[in-house]
């Protein structure tokens, strides 16, 4: 669970989140909204890469906003980045690995929680492949794995349908809704592709110019006239 | 007020690196280094005239030394160009330390080390703050101050206070050799298994966690904090280690000479250690150990061959170049596609038969 309350981010003169007020109770909640709404401004909120001027954000009743941003993903929260960040050089092994570095674990426990990621994130037998090697869609599911592996709490998906081919699209919707089943972690999912959005989220926050327009169950958000006025505007065509 | 937003910008990546899990492979490669340094440690030194054998020990000090400059740039993509100026600072303890205590060479040589590791620390604080050519100009910077000091203090040469110095010529005294390396054949082969030393730890480094921290800080800081990874205890860590690496190469420097001159450890030595070991290659052992031999070997070849060792910064000057131009992984990453490509001919070969 998160609470947001009243929330404002400001750059210069420019205001992405404006006094933002949500409950987002959930395990697979969706955040949609047209460019420019403020949603990857809110995850990297919840990230710690963004401080705002004001409001707070508690998960499960911890303050985020307190903690400093590497003690965040120890925490739990996880993410994936919208420009996915899997790193070239490192195998798909170490690039999951590596969220384990600051756990206290013998390395069975280690090796047994990497490749029950790996196996969630449809990677098993590409361990020893290196960052540079990968498709898109297979660097997207080595995120996925990195952001899921050990005891994620909350995990943060910036547009992860982004370039993705209807199979592939099909596939991820599966890995994503089998996360809360598996670890037990609530999924914030951010993406334009609201069929992924529908099929995935039980209910969806929709922002625009850093506002809430409305949240609830995502069939009937969906359908709001307030949210499809968002996305195709309200002037009559001439 | 204002919020604030963490930069992400990401550079792009060297070649392969970290390899899992640890296999016959990894340690078959381990094994084809070590056995050629082995080699070139028992054979080498009878072969070589005094000239060459200073000329190949020196090249050993300054790849130690090299190998710092590329972990922070390779792993990292910071710039220091201090690292000569660090060795400096590594030799001055040890022979303050050779000089006024009676420990034993390897614990001059660990002195030396962490003491310029933690000034390592200190010179890359700013790295912190700061990344490219502002980096790059503060620890410059820092090799100026160290080249005005050194040049007025001198290095210790056996004398009393803290600076170490004595009054007349005649009673300088040299640095203590390890009593197993007296001669300069055997100190050859000691430096070259404490090169090896200093290697191996750099390749713990790289095939561990702090080389996975690196590889996520040098992708993105957003990517290293969304990871979990303290960005500023991995990157002063990076610093300090370099330091280190230096300030054991300083020790040895000091060692192989016996005195050292303050006006020998000018800033734009650091400028030239940091080119070379680009020329070099910076994602691999290979790279520092190339650094060396061009640093150190090369003017000496010039040299030997009655030709101006000045000239070195010429090709040094194209070398850098062509590395910049067309090979972002140096000499070593370029041998290291000759062998490749030679392996598949060979395996090509084997298969058609």
């Amino acid at each position: 669970m998160i609470n947001i309350d009243n929330l404002a981010v400001e750059f210069g003169g420019v205001r992405p989140i404006h006094n933002l007020t949500v409950d987002l109770t959930d395990t697979i909640v969706g955040v949609v909204g047209p460019n420019g709404a403020g949603k990857t401004t809110l995850l990297n909120v919840f990230s710690g890469f963004v401080i705002p001027v004001s409001g707070s954000v508690k998960a499960f009743g911890q303050d985020l906003l307190a903690m400093p941003a590497h003690r965040r993903a120890q925490w739990g929260l996880r993410r994936t980045f919208q420009t996915e960040q899997v790193v070239e050089d490192l195998s798909v092994w170490d690039n999951v690995v590596v969220m384990l570095d600051t756990v206290r674990l013998s390395g069975r426990e280690r090796r047994e929680q990497v490749q029950a990621a790996l196996n969630l994130a449809g990677l098993a037998g590409s361990e020893a492949r290196f960052g540079q090697d990968l498709n898109a869609y297979e660097r997207r599911r080595v995120e996925i794995a990195r952001a899921i592996v050990g005891q994620p709490r909350i995990v943060l998906m910036d547009e992860p349908g982004a370039g993705l081919s209807q199979a592939e699209s099909e596939e991820l919707q599966a890995i994503i809704k089998a996360i809360p089943d598996h670890y037990n972690a609530m999924v914030v999912l951010i993406d334009h592709d609201v069929s992924l959005i529908a099929a995935t989220c039980t209910s969806t926050a929709v922002l625009d110019f850093g506002s809430l327009i409305t949240h609830g169950p995502t069939g009937e958000v969906l359908r709001d006239e307030r949210v499809k006025a968002a996305y195709l505007g309200k002037g009559e065509v001439l | 007020m204002t919020s604030r937003s963490l930069n992400s910008d990401s550079t792009t990546q060297g070649e392969s690196m970290t390899r899992w899990p640890v296999t016959v492979a990894s340690l078959r490669s381990m094994a084809g280094v070590a056995i050629p340094l082995i080699l070139v440690a028992i054979i080498l030194p009878g072969l070589l005239s005094a000239f060459w054998l200073r000329a190949l020990t020196s090249s050993a000090i300054f790849a130690l030394a090299a190998a710092g400059v590329a972990l922070l740039y390779g792993r990292l993509g910071l710039v220091s160009l201090a690292q000569v100026a660090l060795l400096g600072v590594g030799a001055w303890v040890a022979l303050r330390l050779s000089h006024g205590t009676d420990l034993p060479f390897e614990l001059v040589l660990l002195g030396g080390g962490i003491v310029t590791g933690l000034v390592g620390l200190i010179v890359g604080l700013p790295a912190l703050r700061m990344r490219g050519l502002y980096l790059a100009l503060i620890t410059l910077m820092a090799a100026g101050g160290f080249q005005v000091i050194v040049g007025g203090t001198g290095f210790p040469d056996g004398g009393s206070g803290f600076l170490g110095r004595v009054t007349s010529a005649s009673a300088r005294l040299l640095m203590e050799r390890p009593f197993v390396a007296q001669s300069d054949e055997a100190y050859f082969r000691y430096v070259l298994v404490v090169v090896a030393a200093g290697f191996l730890l750099v390749e713990i480094h790289r095939r561990t966690r702090p080389g996975r921290a690196w590889a996520l800080i040098r992708k993105s800081e957003a990517c290293a904090l969304s990871a979990g990874v303290n960005v500023t205890l991995y990157q002063t860590w990076a610093f300090t280690l370099a330091g280190f690496l230096a300030g054991i190469a300083g020790g040895l420097l000091a060692g192989s000479v016996g005195q050292l001159d303050g006006r020998n450890f000018p800033a734009s030595s650091s400028i030239l250690l940091f080119a070379l070991t680009v020329v070099g290659g910076v994602y691999s052992w290979l790279g520092p150990a190339i650094t060396g031999l061009l640093y150190r070997a090369f003017p000496s070849l010039l040299i030997a061959w009655n030709i101006d060792g000045n000239l070195a910064f010429i090709v040094f000057g194209a070398a850098l170049l062509h590395a910049l131009i067309t090979a972002p992984a140096g000499i070593a990453g370029q041998l290291g596609d000759v062998g490749r490509w030679l392996s598949s001919r060979i395996g090509r070969r084997g298969g058609t038969r």
